[in-house]
Formats: structure tokens, C-alpha cells, sequence
């Protein structure tokens, strides 16, 4: 296979390093932040509403991480597609980069879910609920893209395998975002993007969107090192080979 | 485990998780950026070598 990698000199290299990982960590204190939001100044639910009302302000991770899931799974599908038909680096170096970004946020969503389901529940998972269901397949194949890649040797037909993967396994996305709107099984429906006026008052709507904010901010540099880190593999690959002797 | 303990255990492992995660980015960008300024500087240096051999 041949492979062409973009010589990126240390002053550029650092600079993009540094705008992924001022993101990262942005992204990371900005989460925390909404965590802290969250258990000390959004407003309380009605009791009757919910058999556990102090367990519903988990909702303002599992919301924004689903959604930083979505981004990651859209950014796992461009670069699954722009590798199968553009073969392009780039492209692929962004298939890598969803599927750990969509790993990470598809687990912190599932683990937030199964804690909010076993409060308000009496069970952390339901195999009837098709959002559940569908949400957790992505995250598996998050699972498999994550550690076949790790365990694989590179190469186009791996890199064929893994990303016919990522582009079918998309279809997943829209059918978890429409599950609660057709099959209103036991995951509770939308609260936004409802088409009417929404179930949550504006202090809850607005640390629910410093948590989105956030969680992009924070998905948008892993997306960014990620990549970098891909391109560093690869260009250390190439440099340990031309040590050896093999190419030029 | 009840109410807050439970909720208390649930955050906080996300928050480790997430925080262990962006950790280990930053540390294998880090750590990829070192070893590829060395290997371009031994390689620099065996390029060097050979043109002053020939």
C-alpha cells in the first residue's frame, strides 16, 4: 500500500496540538462545570413526576453526551465514505477519530442512562426499548471499530472492512433519534426539538446547553488530537521503516 | 446503596472516566510528538553521515 503523509513541521504540529488539546480541556472543565450546575442550582423536579427525582439531574450529561455521540458517529460516517470512495488519509485519519470520540461519549451516555434507569426504574436497562437497544449497538460497534483497529495490521483491505462498518452501522443514527418519537416504550420522549413548547422551564434549558456546548467543544478537540495522533502513528511507521532501510 | 451515595458514585465515576480519558489524548499526542522529534533528528543525523562518507 502506498501511503502519502502530509509533513506537518513542529511549529504547525505543536500549534494544532495545542488547539485540540486547549479544546479537550476546555470541553472537560466545561462538563464539569455543568456537573456542578447541575447538582447545585438547577431546579428540583416534581416529585410526582418522577420516583427519583434527585437521579433526573443526570439528564444534563446523558443528553449532551448523546448528542456529542451523534457528532462523533456523523464524523465516523464522513470519514468511513470519503475513505471507500476518495481513499483519502484525511479521511481515514477521521474514521479513526469518530469511532474512539463516538466510544467514549456512547459509553458515558449508556453509563448514565443504566445509573438514571436503575434510580428511576428499579433497572438499569430495558431489552424491550428500541432507543436503548439501537443506542447500545452503536456503541458497540464503536467497541469493535475501536479494538479491531487496535488488533489488526493496517491496510486498505482492513481499512475497507472497518469502514463499510462505520458507513452501515450510520443507518443506527436516525433510527435511535426517531425510536422514542414512533416506539414510546419505556426511555422517556424528547424534550427538545419537540416542534412545540418543550417540558423543561429556562434555567433547566440553559444548563442543558452549556452542557451541549460543552460536550462539542469537548468531542471537537478529541475529533482534532485524534487525528494528529493518527497521522503521528502513521509518520512514525513510515520513519521507523525508512530507518531500517526499507524506503527512502 | 440509597439516593444521594448511589447518584454521588454514578457521577463520579463518569467524571474519572471522562477526565482519565482526555488525560490519555493529551499524553499520547505528547508522547507520539517527542518520539517522532527524535526519530526525524537520528534520521537527520544518519542522512548527515552518509553525504559527508560520500
Amino acid at each position: 500500500m502506498t501511503t502519502t503523509f502530509k509533513k506537518v513541521g513542529p511549529p504547525q504540529l505543536t500549534m494544532k496540538v495545542r488547539v485540540g488539546e486547549a479544546l479537550l480541556l476546555t470541553g472537560f472543565l466545561g462538563i464539569t462545570g455543568t456537573l456542578l450546575l447541575a447538582l447545585l442550582w438547577a431546579p428540583s423536579v416534581s416529585l410526582e413526576a418522577f420516583e427519583s427525582p434527585a437521579a433526573q439531574r443526570i439528564f444534563y450529561w446523558h443528553v449532551p453526551a448523546a448528542w456529542a455521540a451523534f457528532i462523533a458517529f456523523g464524523a465516523l460516517f464522513v470519514g468511513s465514505a470519503g475513505w471507500l470512495f476518495k481513499r483519502s488519509e484525511r479521511m481515514w485519519r477521521l474514521h479513526v477519530a469518530g469511532a474512539e470520540a463516538g466510544l467514549a461519549t456512547g459509553l458515558i451516555t449508556v453509563w448514565s442512562g443504566c445509573v438514571w434507569g436503575a434510580a428511576e426504574w428499579g433497572t438499569p436497562w430495558d431489552w424491550s426499548d428500541v432507543r436503548l437497544n439501537t443506542f447500545g449497538l452503536l456503541t458497540l460497534l464503536a467497541v469493535y471499530l475501536v479494538l479491531g483497529r487496535a488488533s489488526q495490521p493496517d491496510g486498505i483491505e482492513t481499512r475497507d472492512t472497518f469502514a463499510g462498518f462505520g458507513l452501515y452501522g450510520f443507518v443506527l443514527v436516525p433510527f435511535t433519534y426517531i425510536a422514542t418519537r414512533i416506539w414510546a416504550i419505556r426511555h422517556p420522549g424528547p424534550v427538545v426539538a419537540t416542534g412545540e413548547e418543550g417540558s423543561i422551564n429556562g434555567d433547566m434549558g440553559l444548563v442543558l446547553l452549556v452542557g451541549a456546548v460543552s460536550f462539542t467543544v469537548l468531542i471537537v478537540g478529541h475529533l482534532l488530537t485524534s487525528m494528529l495522533i493518527t497521522n503521528s502513528e502513521q509518520r512514525l511507521l513510515h520513519l521507523q521503516r525508512r530507518m531500517d532501510g526499507g524506503e527512502r | 446503596m440509597e439516593g444521594m451515595t448511589y447518584l454521588a458514585v454514578g457521577y463520579f465515576g463518569m467524571v474519572v472516566g471522562i477526565g482519565l480519558w482526555t488525560y490519555t489524548v493529551v499524553v499520547r499526542s505528547r508522547h507520539l510528538s517527542d518520539r517522532l522529534d527524535a526519530m526525524e533528528a537520528a534520521l537527520d543525523r544518519l542522512d548527515h553521515d552518509g553525504e559527508e562518507r560520500a
